[in-house]
């Protein structure tokens, strides 16, 4: 298990150092001077200002000296400042992050309580038209894309009915955004779960448990459930990437005030310690919620736990 | 994820296109990309209006004879405009997964046929870039270049890099170890001729079911960038962008939302679908 965990864990350092670099290279390539385009949209900017901003960028020294320089800052949780308005990059992600967070585990819980009933039911009826009705279903909830279902939920609930705010970023309003995420999530999970479900009931073990004799709810519960669901623990890791990504759409549909809205506001604006900031951020949030799935996919399953 | 399909023929294995047509999955999803290509082929003929000229009609008719799916903000024709977007939504599809699959497939075969260094830094570079998620390397790649359609394709192309090589690289370490490709080995094939007229054509169904399922991905992440914003400009007719302007017409003209979306969940429904019967076609496991 620890053997596990360690390689997870410096695959997880592997990972941000390489972001690291790649942020700090980023800069360099965008085509043309980056400095004069960051401030292509602000009027009267002198070349003399331009120069001390290279400077304080670091701009104008050589690359891995301006990489050392980033590293520095970087451990004294400096990210730089933003370009339009000269707030640090740090506070205005810490203000934003919560709000991303809320959002996709919200998301993560409908996905979760929607998709794996779903795809437990299918494969307790493999075969008949249940189980073809639901892969459908699912296979069609995959095909809809977010940014659509959103806007339709929008349509109906916020607008047609008037049940539930249009934007903002109250309790009220994470519903919205969150069932949007949710909902187009939960169809991985029920295929996920049917198939995995549908492996472990093949398998010796239960082929066993049902030869003895035992009730089929008691050995559902007690042995399809728990080694069908360990492969849903593991997605879910993967699937926490995903809605972070589904997040940067979502927010920007319902106005809602995270990392997301931010980073597209961003590269809209040319504001690029903001978005080296934010490619940090996402990837250090990946990386912990992948280890920490890890983690407790280690403690769940005996196999690797013994080992 | 799982979907290594193995076979040492060259050609489709025996009965394989009776499997598909007897798949109802693989049916419904040919008949809607055969259609979409049609579409794409002759949206000269089949389109009513011009798609781009503004007042053809009113502004914001609904769907009626003369415009069949309503007009515009501009008084443009949507029908027209969903007609010539398919020609967008189908190029972009192909040039992304073409990217993807290309250096995936290059990266996934020389990493199992050069067994040693190469392969611990392809696959360790592909395992860091496939945990950074593929929005974020799509969104770094447009924060850099800068949001045009053009840009949003290449994004998306090679953030779907990672799993293309995964993919072919699991793939193609089940061939490397069948005793067809040892053979070529001992009687002296050299390296280009093992990888490309051995180790590619095996390889090859694998990846077509991978590609098809991931024409749907990159269409989707395509059309998300360009609601952003991100991706396709004014006055394009692509589906991502017109479902963005409709945005500010919800309440007044409500179809300018439905059918955008529609057309883009329909095409993903399609390849999604004919991916998942060429899975279940060519896969022996599946098969049974």
């Amino acid at each position: 298990m620890w053997r596990f965990l360690g390689t997870r864990l410096a695959m997880g350092f592997l990972t941000i150092w390489v972001t690291t670099v790649l942020v700090t290279l980023l800069i360099h390539a965008v085509p043309g001077d980056p400095v004069q385009i960051m401030y292509a949209q602000s009027q009267g900017t002198t070349p003399e200002q331009i120069e001390q901003v290279r400077r304080s960028l670091g701009l104008d020294q050589p690359i891995p000296i301006q990489y050392l320089m980033y590293m520095e800052r970087l451990f004294q949780g400096d990210l730089g400042v933003t370009i339009r308005g000269g707030q640090p990059v740090l506070e205005v992600i810490v203000q934003r992050l919560p709000n991303t967070l809320m959002l996709a585990v919200t998301a993560m819980f409908i996905a979760v309580l929607i998709g794996v009933p779903m795809g437990f039911l299918a494969a307790y009826r493999e075969g008949t038209l249940v189980d073809i009705g639901l892969m459908f279903l699912s296979i069609a909830g995959i095909s809809m894309p977010h940014f659509w279902l959103g806007l339709m939920l929008l349509f109906f609930f916020a607008l047609e009915l008037g049940w539930l705010p249009v934007s903002g970023n109250g309790g009220l309003n994470l519903i919205l955004p969150a069932l949007t995420l949710g909902l187009s999530n939960a169809a991985i999970f029920a295929r996920l779960t049917r198939s995995s479900m549908i492996d472990v009931m093949s398998q010796d073990f239960v082929q066993t448990a049902f030869a003895k004799g035992l009730p089929k709810a008691l050995v559902l519960r007690r042995h399809v459930m728990r080694a069908g669901l360990l492969p849903v623990v593991t997605m879910m890791g993967l699937q926490f990437a995903f809605m972070m990504g589904g997040a940067i759409v979502v927010e920007n549909i319902f106005s809602w005030n995270g990392v997301g809205r931010m980073a597209v506001e961003a590269i809209f604006q040319r504001d690029y310690p903001i978005i080296q900031g934010f490619i940090l951020t996402f990837s250090l949030v990946v990386v912990i919620v992948a280890i920490v799935i890890d983690a407790l996919y280690a403690v769940l399953d005996p196999r690797i736990r013994r080992a | 994820m799982g979907i290594t399909v193995g076979m040492s023929a060259h050609s489709a294995p025996a009965g394989f296109w009776r499997r598909l047509f007897l798949s109802p999955n693989g049916v419904v999803g040919l008949m809607i990309v055969l259609g979409l290509i049609f579409c794409a082929i002759f949206a000269e003929i089949l389109a009513p209006h011009n798609p781009a000229k503004m007042g053809t009609g009113g502004r914001f008719l609904p769907p009626s004879g003369d415009f069949p799916l309503g007009t515009d903000e501009f008084g443009r024709d949507m029908l027209s405009r969903i007609l010539y977007g398919s020609r967008i939504t189908l190029l972009i599809g192909a040039v992304a997964v073409g990217i993807s699959m290309t250096v995936g497939m290059l990266v996934g075969m020389l990493a199992a046929f050069h067994r040693g260094w190469l392969e611990m830094i392809l696959m360790r570079s592909t395992d860091v870039l496939f945990s950074f998620t593929e929005t974020l390397i799509a969104l770094s790649f447009v924060a850099v270049l800068g949001p045009s359609l053009q840009n949003a394709v290449i994004a998306v192309g090679v953030a779907g890099i990672p799993f293309y090589a995964r993919t072919c690289y699991s793939a193609a370490l089940v061939e490397t170890s069948k005793p067809y490709f040892e053979a070529s080995i001992s009687a002296g094939a050299g390296p280009g001729r093992l990888l490309f007229f051995h180790l590619m054509p095996n390889v090859l169904p694998t990846m077509i079911v991978v590609a098809t399922l991931g024409v749907s991905t990159a269409i989707l992440a395509a059309a998300g960038l360009s609601f952003l914003g991100l991706g396709a400009q004014p006055p394009t007719s692509e589906w991502g962008y017109m479902l963005a302007g409709s945005r500010d017409y919800i309440n007044r003209a409500p179809w300018l939302m439905t059918i955008p979306g529609l057309a883009i969940a329909i095409t993903v429904l399609g390849f999604n679908l004919l991916g998942d019967g060429l899975r279940t076609s060519l896969d022996p496991v599946e098969r049974k």
